[in-house]
């Protein structure tokens, strides 16, 4: 299949270095300590922080540091087919331990010891790239908790179809069978702390298309900084500061 | 790097999943005008000067995709739309269209309307997707004619009423096909228009002015909807057609749901199917099938010549003949076993163009007007066509391309239109470009791409290649290569050394084109779309640039190349004690011709350490020969000819069959023991993914003519088994010494050719090669002229751990894909062969009218057809006029196989020698032919 | 769950009782309610529903199927309800599990009345394309985001703006099939059916706190209720479905005093939901 026409477009009419329209949120579940929608086109995740509080199950308490915690969802109704999975299947638990890894690698937790924070991120449409989408809304949704981070974590995927490296996977692309490389940066250190990648690559190819992958979490950490901006000087007025 | 706008587009697929991809809309759309003062004009494709812009719709392209390839037509802006709805309704046409839009020499731009925000519409409640298609051009168009203002014309070329009607309605210039080509004031251009259906009636009319008697000649076809609801239901057939190629008005559909082949009989039956369409097929009530033969045969409107042709050389070149044991004995009570049914409709059709010439006719009064003449295809299996020209009396002495557009049931015969002139009729580079088009060969230079890929010239071995620790350094080793005489392209070179053991090592050295070609490269690609070289009389067509194939990879004398090579120690007895393959370098020492080689076997005075490993080498191959034929390996043969080429003109100055020596017979058995070697090695290493060449067992039914004709001369030949066959073949020695290679030679032509295949489609037992009583086989030793072997080279260094296996082997469909490929363009270039053989048999005969000695095939109810072995042709020898049914003063017994003259005084029967007289006729103008007639 | 103090208790209690709930509304008073539609693109029909903190989407999903052989000419409906740990951490893993089947059957009860369908609040014989053989099978999934009390009455209202935001494709049969078959169907991708909704009830859920009942029952309101009874009400003013909860007996006048407050009330919602949704629907249409 033709993933990148002659004219250099792709399906859906971005060009092959282009990200989907990212739209964010934050405070949409007004009972949770901090919460965020996060969308990267079509795919759209809500994720919700609860803590740092008391730890629930006291075996699992560590008196030098907070306990991370992070269950990862799918609505039934977030896939083309309808999801008819019980919870917790592998790649849900899988996908709940690569976000909870993420976020723990930036979340200070020595300064919340004997606490615990639960990170709860639910796909309501996925449509390519949930990994990364549910990274960036956790990210702000512990940044609207309060919780204190050495610096934001930021994700984007990128592939190799028709010869071409492509930014920012939708479904259709991520389903061709090509490559996807999943990378999470913390952009301020300018270090990488997640990296995914699935099918095969040739080695100078796969540098590129990281490469070009990092370049998208660039970008939306930059975004992300505008929206937590806007949100803080929101509060501002609201306080009346 | 963010986009201007986002949409969602809804849309349904399969059942009821609703699907719902983003669309975005740009701004950085660009027009492709250079004089465009908004626009970024580094992609530009217009002139720069266009006065008019045209907008073409689906249906134009569709339609007159050979107008818009005619360079009379430029500046074009096709619209994205139009590409997607192209795509999606004929793929062939949307490659042809995609080649314009990257040809740099044509004014071909794609405009993405879809994408560009001022031109994306939405479709409307109620307005169907054709309808919402047409609008979205009409707004690019509209777009088109603000953007461009006052510097250029902008118009739409549209054949729909409606479409063009609200194009003028909203201020568009649009005009229809005709128009539009009239106005470019090349009256040949019209030619190459498509006629609407409406106006094939009007047509048909002026071929017989009374409408009453224009009559339904085929049954009409069945609506999609009744065609699958009668293939579930198991009353209806889908296959493809293939129509017999000796038999234009025999077709077969190879059906999966009743595991057989349907035979339709006469193109009434057949219904309006071409070659390669996929039907629907109802089978006739069984106790039609046999009459049905008879009926189709008396009712064919024209009763097409046997010509005379090369001899084939094996089953898929020779006519197939249906139920030989049926027509002799002629047992009424046993029902023929072989379904016939007709054509119910065409499920897709498989159009193209076709290469031929026009029915001579007379000139029509009035000259200049419209001439409705009729098209005959080269390619028999095609249906005449009709097409409509304005220069008839251009075309009747010249060889042309024609496209079929449609055929309506009350017309005998397809319509289509002119596409273009190759040349005059029997010039010989004319015929030879006929050969090439037919045979869907590519001959054209190689691109600059393709060419980028190779090493920079002159090319030598270099310090890093000897440094290599892969690569074995070979160079002190004697090693020669032997060929035809003038080979520039040789893959393989051999060594042969006596050891200290008392054993032989011998050595099979090929050209490493593996080195210089890498997968994936532009120049891989087209390899591999290639395939194979092609080798006409009069030239090559080369599977690699020409420095890669004369030079870089060619292993000439005295000049020190990189090689694949398969190293064997061997006993004197030839056993093989144990095998080495390792990339080298090597440096020939002598380039020999076969005859040279032979020369120098025969010549006992020489002595020189050269001769000896030529006669060592000859030693091995005669006792590997003999070990090959006693595990049943077949001695086949063919009637192979050789020209002799006058290097001026080009013309044939001599013809005689290709003469087989030692030599060749040494070189080829080292051959085949090294594609043996490495189909053992790489099957070994990739169970699934190796490349490997197979040749089915023959089945009685195919081995049926063989076992007739012999049997006819009081010959018995067991065919149980290749081992039996061979054997029977040995023994057929009859009273003249061109006998048993006679016999030979009718054996080879009954089994199928042997085909290229990926490992993993099969099971073991099936990769099995008849012909060389091989277990498995496969091609290694020419990868400058064949891709397998480059396939195979690639696998063989996977396997020693050289290098990484290709992408390409982790994807079976593919792989098949290219072993299907490689079975198709292999063929092709085997039949193209054999076409330029008979199109010089036919220029060296012209003038050289020949007695010569021929061998009676078959006997026929009008005469017989002859082989002639010096030329390697048959063909048919007519003892009386034809349409004269009996012998006149001739007695014809075909269920006997026996002629006689009524006064007894001769008789012939299969395969005895005849006299016969050859010589090129004019029976039409411009139609020259090979006649044979009988010498008494 | 809730953790309250006795004097938050005794405020919440007083509070009803003097009918100035905490957050300042009456005992018979919604909270403010915020509808909006289309907001699952994939789905055949959707909607998300705010009612206060409580924050639920609904979607609707039609699939063909096989009509159950008891009832061949109409189709099938199921009602699954999720609750994400995005709502409440106790949710996380199974935890969720209880309450949602609890709400899944619960609205199953009020919207699609008995076994047979009857008194459901969709036409089911409208979902039958031809009888005995084919069917559309509509799923509704649920999903608590936020939950702040009510979830029932939060989740009975984004049903019902979902499936009037249903469009479902016109299906077109091939009419010469053998009667024996499953007949081939053709989806068309161009014309929609919509679903009359007006039939579908709304559902307002009355808490007992006290020795009074209340409405729209925030989540600390809840943790003070002795027991509650959800009334399914349609526009005609019909019970379509009714169940209690909680573990407090009810007097028979209770339950019928309550029920006649909830048909009250319902008429005040339905107004109120109609206007939501069809805003929703012209801001939505706008949108695309």
């Amino acid at each position: 299949m033709e993933f990148v026409n002659p004219e250099g477009l792709r399906l859906d009419g971005r060009r092959p270095m282009e990200m989907r329209q990212l739209r964010a949120e934050i405070g949409v579940v007004s009972k949770a300590d901090g919460s965020a929608v996060f969308e990267m086109g079509n795919t759209k995740v809500i994720a919700a922080v609860y803590g740092p509080r008391e730890v629930q199950n006291r075996s699992q308490q560590s008196n030098d540091q907070a306990l991370v915690r992070c269950e990862y969802s799918m609505a039934n109704f977030s896939t083309g087919d309808r999801m008819r999975k019980p919870k917790g299947d592998r790649r849900s638990t899988e996908i709940s331990m690569v976000i909870r890894q993420t976020m723990e690698a930036c979340i200070l937790t020595h300064l919340m010891p004997r606490s615990q924070i639960d990170i709860f991120v639910q796909v309501l449409q996925a449509d390519g790239g949930t990994r990364s989408a549910c990274i960036n809304a956790a990210t702000l949704a512990l940044a609207d908790a309060g919780i204190p981070m050495t610096d934001i974590v930021t994700s984007c995927s990128a592939g190799f179809l028709n010869g071409t490296p492509l930014l920012d996977l939708n479904y259709v692309e991520d389903s061709a069978g090509g490559p996807d490389v999943t990378v999470g940066i913390l952009p301020k250190l300018d270090k990488v702390t997640l990296l995914q990648m699935d099918s095969k690559l040739q080695m100078e190819t796969f540098e590129t298309v990281m490469q070009l992958a990092t370049e998208g979490c660039k970008a939306v950490a930059s975004y992300i900084r505008e929206v937590l901006l806007e949100n803080t000087k929101q509060l501002e007025s609201r306080r009346g500061v | 790097m963010l986009q201007s706008k986002s949409f969602v587009k809804k849309t349904k697929q399969g059942k009821v999943l609703k699907v719902v991809r983003e669309h975005y809309l740009r701004d950085d759309i660009y027009c492709g005008a250079p004089f465009c003062k908004v626009c970024d004009v580094a992609a530009a494709r217009l002139d720069s000067n266009a006065s008019t812009i045209i907008i073409v719709d689906t249906n134009v392209v569709l339609h007159q995709i050979d107008l818009l390839e005619n360079p009379a037509v430029d500046n074009v802006v096709v619209l994205s739309i139009v590409l997607e709805e192209v795509k999606n309704k004929n793929l062939a046409v949307y490659n042809r269209l995609r080649a314009l839009c990257s040809n740099t020499l044509r004014r071909f731009f794609v405009f993405s309307n879809e994408y560009h925000k001022d031109t994306y519409v939405k479709i409307e409640p109620g307005e169907s997707p054709n309808d919402r298609n047409d609008r979205a051009i009409r707004v690019a168009t509209q777009w088109y004619q603000h953007h461009i203002g006052a510097a250029a014309r902008v118009l739409l070329v549209t054949n729909d009423r409606d479409n063009k009607r609200k194009a003028i309605e909203g201020g568009i210039p649009a005009e229809t096909v005709e128009s539009y080509a009239k106005s470019l004031g090349q009256p040949a251009l019209l030619d190459l228009i498509v006629q609407a259906p409406a106006e094939d009636v009007t047509m048909e009319d002026a071929e017989d002015l009374r409408p009453s008697k224009r009559k339904t000649i085929y049954a009409e076809h069945k609506p999609m909807s009744e065609i699958t609801s009668g293939m579930h239901r198991g009353i209806y057939h889908q296959g493809k057609l293939r129509v017999n190629r000796y038999n234009p008005f025999e077709a077969y559909v190879g059906s999966e749901s009743i595991g057989d082949e349907i035979i339709i009989y006469g193109r009434t039956n057949m219904n309006r199917a071409f070659d390669g369409d996929i039907v629907a097929v109802e089978l006739l009530p069984q106790d039609c099938w046999k009459e049905e033969k008879s009926l189709a045969i008396a009712n064919d409107e024209d009763d097409e010549d046997d010509d005379v042709h090369l001899a084939p050389s094996s089953a898929d070149d020779a006519p197939r003949v249906s139920h030989p044991s049926q027509i002799s004995i002629g047992n009424k009570s046993d029902m023929p076993t072989r379904p016939s049914g007709r054509v119910i409709g065409i499920i897709k059709r498989n159009w193209h163009t076709y290469c031929g010439s026009l029915e001579p006719m007379p000139m029509p009064a009035g000259d200049g007007g419209i001439a409705h003449a009729l098209f005959v295809s080269k390619d028999r299996r095609v249906p005449k066509i009709r097409i409509q020209t304005r220069q008839l009396g251009n075309l009747l002495d010249k060889r042309i391309i024609v496209a079929v557009d449609s055929w309506d049931r009350l017309s005998r015969y397809p319509s289509g239109h002119y596409v273009r002139t190759i040349g005059e009729i029997g010039d010989r580079d004319t015929e030879s470009e006929v050969v090439l088009i037919e045979n869907d060969i590519d001959a054209r230079p190689f691109s600059s791409q393709v060419l980028a890929c190779l090493p920079p010239l002159p090319w030598s071995v270099s310090a890093e290649d000897i440094a290599n620790p892969i690569r074995q350094d070979l160079r002190h080793i004697r090693v020669f290569s032997v060929d035809p005489p003038g080979c520039r392209d040789i893959d393989d070179a051999l060594h042969c050394t006596f050891l200290p053991s008392g054993h032989f090592e011998v050595g099979v050295h090929i050209a490493d084109v593996t080195n210089f070609l890498h997968s994936g490269t532009p120049l891989d690609d087209e390899a591999s779309q290639r395939g194979t070289s092609v080798y006409l009389v009069e030239r090559r067509i080369d599977m690699l640039p020409k420095p890669l194939t004369e030079d870089i990879c060619s292993l000439r004398a005295d000049v020190e190349r990189l090689t694949f090579s398969v190293i064997w120690e061997m006993t004197p007895e030839a056993e093989i004690i144990s095998t080495r393959y390792t990339k080298a370098i090597v440096k020939s020492c002598a380039a020999l011709s076969y005859v040279e080689a032979q020369a120098r076997m025969d010549d006992s005075r020489m002595a020189d350490p050269l001769t000896t490993d030529l006669r060592n080498l000859n030693k091995l191959a005669k006792i590997m020969r003999q070990k090959r034929i006693e595990r049943g390996a077949l001695t086949l043969a063919s009637a192979e000819v050789k020209f002799q080429i006058d290097t001026e003109t080009h013309d044939p100055l001599d013809i005689g069959m290709y003469q087989i020596r030692e030599a060749n017979q040494m070189i080829e058995e080292f051959m085949l023991a090294a594609n043996i070697s490495v189909a053992k090695k790489i099957l070994e290493h990739f169970p699934p993914t190796s490349l490997l060449r197979r040749h089915p067992t023959p089945t009685n039914d195919m081995l049926e003519p063989l076992i007739q004709t012999a049997a006819s001369v009081g010959l018995s030949l067991d065919v149980t088994s290749s081992k039996a066959l061979a054997d029977s073949l040995d023994r057929a020695v009859g009273d003249d010494p061109f006998f048993n290679k006679l016999i030979r030679i009718l054996a080879t032509r009954c089994m199928s050719q042997a085909v290229y295949f990926c490992s993993g489609d099969l099971s073991p037992p099936e990769f099995y090669h008849y012909g060389l009583a091989a277990p498995v086989y496969t091609h290694f030793t020419s990868p400058i002229r064949r891709y397998a072997d480059v396939i195979v080279h690639r696998l063989l260094a996977a396997s020693l751990g050289i290098c990484r296996l290709p992408d390409i082997f982790q994807d079976r469909p593919r792989l098949t894909g290219i072993a299907d490929n490689l079975n198709y363009r292999h063929r092709n270039a085997q039949m193209a062969s054999r076409g330029s053989v008979e199109l010089h048999t036919l220029i060296y005969f012209r003038k050289r009218p020949t007695y010569t000695e021929a061998r009676i095939l078959k006997i026929r109810a009008n005469g017989f057809i002859v082989f002639v072995p010096k030329y390697g042709i048959e063909g048919p020898v007519y003892l009386t006029s034809r349409g004269q049914k009996g012998g006149g003063e001739w007695i014809i017994d075909e269920q006997q196989q026996k002629i006689k003259k009524t006064n007894g005084e001769v008789s012939y029967g299969v395969l005895q020698p005849v006299r016969i007289h050859m010589e090129v006729v004019e029976s039409q103008p411009n139609r020259p032919k090979l006649e044979l007639t009988l010498v008494c | 769950m809730v953790g309250l103090s006795l004097g938050e208790q005794t405020f919440i209690k007083g509070g009803i009782d003097q009918d100035l709930r905490t957050d300042g509304r009456k005992r018979l008073t919604y909270r403010p309610i915020f509808v909006e539609t289309g907001i699952i693109p994939q789905a055949s029909g959707s909607a998300r529903v705010k009612l206060g903190a409580t924050d639920v989407i609904a979607s609707v999903k039609a699939e063909l199927g096989k009509p159950n052989p008891s009832y061949p000419d109409k189709g099938k409906v199921s009602i699954y309800v999720d609750c994400s740990p995005t709502a409440e951490p106790s949710f996380e893993g199974r935890g969720g599990e209880e309450l949602s089947t609890e709400l899944s059957s619960a609205l199953e009860r009020c919207l699609l009345g008995g076994k047979s369908g009857a008194g459901a609040g969709i036409d089911l014989s409208s979902l039958c394309i031809v009888r005995g053989k084919v069917c559309w099978d509509l799923y509704i999934d649920g999903l608590v985001v936020s939950s702040d009390g009510n979830v029932l009455d939060a989740l009975g209202a984004a049903i019902k703006a979902a499936l009037s935001d249903t469009a479902i494709p016109k299906v077109q049969v091939s009419a010469n099939a053998p009667s024996d078959e499953q007949p081939e169907v053709d989806v068309s991708d161009e014309e929609f059916l919509q679903f009359d909704t007006s039939g579908v009830p709304v559902i307002v859920t009355l808490t007992k706190v006290g020795g009074h009942y209340i409405v729209d029952a925030t989540t600390e309101e809840e943790s003070q209720m002795s027991s509650a009874v959800s009334v399914s009400i349609n526009r005609l003013g019909r019970i379509c479905g009714l169940t209690k909860r909680g573990g407090a007996g009810l007097h028979p006048t209770v339950i019928l005093d309550m029920i006649s407050a909830a048909k009250h009330v319902s008429e005040q919602l339905m107004n109120k939901l109609d206007s939501e949704i069809a805003a929703a629907e012209a801001c939505d249409e706008m949108e695309s």
